[in-house]
C-alpha cells in the first residue's frame, strides 16, 4: 500500500514493480483499489479544476501592477 | 493572373502607391489579393519597414540578397521580380546570372558573401541557425543593425515565397530560369555541440516598455504580454510597429476566418517549421482562448490526429502543405479548400496567415529570442540525440539557470524594468491561484491572496538568486501567504491538524470496482465540480500537495522545495490525499452506478 503512490507515478524499481504486479494479479481488493486510484488520478489531473476564471485574471494583474509601481524593490544588483 | 478572384481597388489605394513607387508597377502578387484589401495594407507596411526604407544596407545589397534567396528556393516569380528591379538599378546581366547561379563565385567581398551565407541558411535551414552563425557575420565586421536587417530580409523572402506559392501570380516579365545545378544550401561549416549554447538573444536589444512603444502596448493588450520575439527587435522600432499593425490587420480580425482558426494555423505552421518558441507561445495563447493544452499539443504534433472538425483539418492540411512543401503546392490545393466550403476571402486569409507565420518563425530563428514559456515537449529529433533547441525534460532539475524560462524577465525587473513584472504575473497567476485555492478553499479569498503573493514576490525579488526556478520560489511564497491567512482565520486549526494520525490508520473503505470509462460518465463541468468538492473535503495539508503535484504538474522535487517538505513526507501526503479523493469520488463512479459509459 505504501508503494502505491510510486507505482501510480511509474516510479518503482524493476524488482519491486514485478513484486507488486504479482500481488495485484491475485489480490482482488488491491486490484480494485489500484484501478480506481489510477482512474482517480486521471480524472483529477485532467479535470482542470480550480482554474482561475479569465475574467478575474486581468483585474488581478492590473491591480498588482498599480500597487507595485508605487514601490521600488530592494535590488541587490547595481542599476 | 493567379489562383484567386481579383477585383478593382481605387486608383489611390495607398499600398498600391507604395508599390508603384518602389517597383514602378503594382506586382501581381499583391493584385492577387484585392478581394481583401486589409491584408495588402498589412503587407505594404511590412515591406516598407523591412525592405523599401533605407537603414543599414543599401538597396542594392538588399535586392541582391532577395534575389539569391529566391533563386535558392526555386521561386521563379520572385527571381523574375528581383532580376527586373536590379536591372533597372544598373546591374549587369552577367552579374545577375552569377548571383542567381552561385553568389559565392561572383567575386563578392568575403564580408558580403558571409552575410549572404547567413541569410541563406536562415531562410532555408532556420532551425539549424545558432549563435555561431551570427558570430561569423560579426567576425566579418557586420554590426548588429545590419545583421538584424538581414534576418528581416530572410524572413521577408520566406514570406513572399509562401505567398507566391499559395497565390500563383504570373510573373510580370519574361520568367527568368534558374539553373538546375545551383547552390541550394549554405556551405558546410563546423557545427557546435548545441549543449554549449549560451542563452539569450543573439543581438543587442535596447530595453523598451509599453509606455514608450504603442506597438508594445497593442501587443500586450491583445496577447496579455509582449513576446520576447518583439523585445529582441528593439533596434528597429519601425519593424515592430509594422509587425504589430500586421497582427492588427491579419490576426485580431474575425470577419473572415475566426481568430481561433488563425491561431491554429500559426500553431500548426510553426510546428511544421520546427520552431519551438512559436509553438509554445501559440499554445499559451490558445489556452487563453479556451483550447486545452493537450489539444494544442496534438495539433502541433500531428493535426490529423487532433480533435478538429473536417473543415479545420482541411484548413490545416492546406496551411502545413503550403509552409512545408511550397514547390508542390498548386491550384488543386486551393480548389480543395473551396470544396470544403471556404470562401475566396477565407482561402486568401489562410495563405496570408501561413506566410506571416513563416515570417515570424524565421525572425525568431534569426534572433534567438528566448522562450516566453516552457517549451512544449513535442519534437523527437531525427537522430536520437537530444538537441537543446528542440526538447526539454518535462520537469527539469532544479537550479539549472538554462532551464528557467523566467530568468530573463526576473533579471529585467531586478535591473529596474518594473513593467517586465507584469509578464511574470500573467504567466503564473493561474498556478498561484490554484495553490491558494488549494490551501484556503475559497475563490474570493484566493484572488486577494494572489495579489498579496505577487506583491510579496516583487518586494523580495532582490533576494531571489536563481537557486531554484522562479516559479518554484513563487509557489513557496503563495504557500506561505496561504498558511498565514489560514492561521489568522482560524487560530486553532493548523495545517498539521490530524484526523488520521498514522499511515496504518487509513484504510480504504470503498472497494467496489469502478466503471470502465469514468471520465465519460459526466459532463466536463460536472466532473470538475465533483473533483473540486472531493478535493475540498481533504485536510489542507493533503489538499495543497495534491493540487501542486496532480493539477499543476510540478515535479516531486519542485513541490517538495516549494512546500519545504522532505520527499518521503511529501509522497506520504500525496498518497493519502489521492486515496481520500478516491474515497470521495467512488460513490459516483462505482460500476453499478449509471450503468455504463455515456
Amino acid at each position: 500500500m505504501a508503494e502505491m503512490g510510486n507505482y501510480l507515478d511509474g516510479d518503482v524499481a524493476a524488482e519491486l514493480r514485478s513484486h507488486i504486479e504479482t500481488h495485484l494479479a491475485h489480490c482482488r481488493t488491491c486490484q480494485v483499489i489500484y484501478d480506481s486510484s489510477r482512474k482517480t488520478l486521471q480524472i483529477v489531473t485532467e479535470s482542470g479544476s480550480f482554474d482561475l476564471p479569465e475574467a478575474a485574471a486581468r483585474p488581478i494583474a492590473e491591480s498588482v501592477m498599480v500597487r507595485i509601481r508605487g514601490q521600488r524593490i530592494e535590488s541587490r544588483k547595481a542599476q | 493572373m493567379s489562383y484567386l478572384r481579383e477585383v478593382e481597388v481605387g486608383a489611390s489605394f495607398p499600398p498600391f502607391t507604395t508599390f508603384r513607387e518602389y517597383f514602378g508597377h503594382v506586382p501581381n502578387l499583391f493584385r492577387a489579393q484585392t478581394i481583401l484589401p486589409r491584408v495588402i495594407e498589412a503587407e505594404a507596411g511590412l515591406a516598407s519597414a523591412v525592405l523599401y526604407s533605407r537603414h543599414a544596407l543599401s538597396q542594392l545589397s538588399k535586392e541582391r540578397m532577395m534575389l539569391a534567396l529566391a533563386a535558392a528556393q526555386g521561386n521563379i516569380y520572385c527571381v523574375t521580380a528581383r532580376h527586373q528591379l536590379l536591372g533597372l538599378l544598373g546591374v549587369a546581366e552577367d552579374d545577375l546570372g552569377q548571383w542567381i547561379a552561385d553568389y559565392r563565385q561572383a567575386g563578392l567581398s568575403a564580408a558580403d558573401t558571409a552575410l549572404l551565407d547567413f541569410a541563406l541558411k536562415l531562410a532555408t535551414e532556420g532551425p539549424a541557425v545558432s549563435r555561431d552563425d551570427v558570430q561569423r557575420a560579426v567576425a566579418e565586421g557586420w554590426n548588429d543593425e545590419t545583421i538584424l536587417e538581414s534576418v528581416l530580409i530572410a524572413a521577408w523572402s520566406n514570406f513572399r515565397r509562401t505567398l507566391a506559392a499559395g497565390l500563383g501570380p504570373a510573373p510580370e516579365f519574361e520568367p527568368v530560369s534558374i539553373p538546375a545545378a545551383r547552390l541550394t544550401r549554405s556551405p558546410d561549416l563546423p557545427r557546435r555541440d548545441d549543449a554549449t549554447r549560451r542563452s539569450g538573444p543573439y543581438l543587442r536589444a535596447p530595453k523598451c516598455t509599453p509606455a514608450d512603444s504603442p506597438a508594445f502596448a497593442l501587443l500586450r493588450e491583445e496577447f496579455g504580454f509582449v513576446p520576447n520575439l518583439f523585445r529582441a527587435q528593439t533596434l528597429r522600432p519601425d519593424t515592430i510597429e509594422a509587425e504589430s499593425r500586421a497582427f492588427r490587420d491579419l490576426l485580431f480580425t474575425g470577419d473572415v476566418l475566426a481568430r481561433i482558426r488563425k491561431e491554429f494555423i500559426l500553431l500548426a505552421v510553426s510546428a511544421a517549421n520546427r520552431n519551438t518558441y512559436c509553438v509554445a507561445v501559440h499554445t499559451e495563447i490558445l489556452a487563453t482562448l479556451g483550447v486545452p493544452a493537450a489539444d494544442a499539443d496534438q495539433i502541433a504534433m500531428d493535426h490529423r490526429q487532433a480533435r478538429l472538425t473536417v473543415a479545420d483539418r482541411a484548413l490545416l492540411d492546406f496551411a502545413v502543405k503550403l509552409a512545408a512543401e511550397p514547390s508542390t503546392f498548386g491550384a488543386g490545393d486551393i480548389e480543395g479548400l473551396r470544396g470544403q466550403g471556404f470562401s475566396e476571402e477565407q482561402i486568401l486569409e489562410a495563405v496570408v496567415m501561413t506566410a506571416f507565420a513563416t515570417f515570424l518563425n524565421t525572425v525568431q530563428m534569426g534572433l534567438g529570442a528566448e522562450p516566453d514559456f516552457a517549451p512544449r515537449q513535442l519534437f523527437q529529433p531525427a537522430a536520437s540525440k537530444r538537441v537543446h533547441l528542440l526538447a526539454e525534460e518535462a520537469r527539469p532539475t532544479e537550479g539549472n539557470p538554462l532551464t528557467d524560462p523566467d530568468a530573463e524577465a526576473v533579471t529585467r525587473v531586478q535591473s529596474g524594468d518594473v513593467d517586465a513584472f507584469e509578464d511574470l504575473v500573467n504567466r503564473h497567476s493561474r498556478r498561484v491561484y490554484r495553490t491558494l485555492v488549494g490551501i484556503l478553499g475559497n475563490p474570493e479569498e484566493a484572488c486577494d491572496a494572489v495579489q498579496e503573493t505577487f506583491l510579496k514576490a516583487f518586494r523580495h525579488l532582490g533576494d531571489f538568486q536563481g537557486r531554484s526556478r522562479f516559479s518554484t520560489w513563487l509557489v513557496s511564497i503563495a504557500h506561505d501567504t496561504g498558511i498565514e491567512l489560514l492561521r489568522s482565520r482560524k487560530p486553532v486549526q493548523s495545517l498539521d491538524d490530524e484526523r488520521f494520525e498514522s499511515e496504518e490508520g487509513f484504510r480504504p473503505q470503498q472497494v467496489r470496482a469502478w466503471t470502465d470509462n469514468p471520465e465519460q460518465l459526466y459532463s466536463k463541468a460536472e466532473t470538475q465540480a465533483l473533483v473540486e468538492a472531493s478535493v475540498m473535503k481533504l485536510p489542507a495539508k493533503y489538499r495543497v500537495v495534491l493540487v501542486l503535484r496532480d493539477m499543476e504538474h510540478l515535479s516531486i522535487e519542485e513541490t517538495a522545495a516549494a512546500l519545504g517538505l522532505g520527499i518521503p513526507a511529501l509522497k506520504a501526503r500525496l498518497l493519502r490525499g489521492r486515496l481520500m479523493v478516491r474515497e470521495a469520488l467512488a460513490p459516483h463512479f462505482g460500476r453499478s452506478v449509471k450503468g455504463g459509459a455515456a
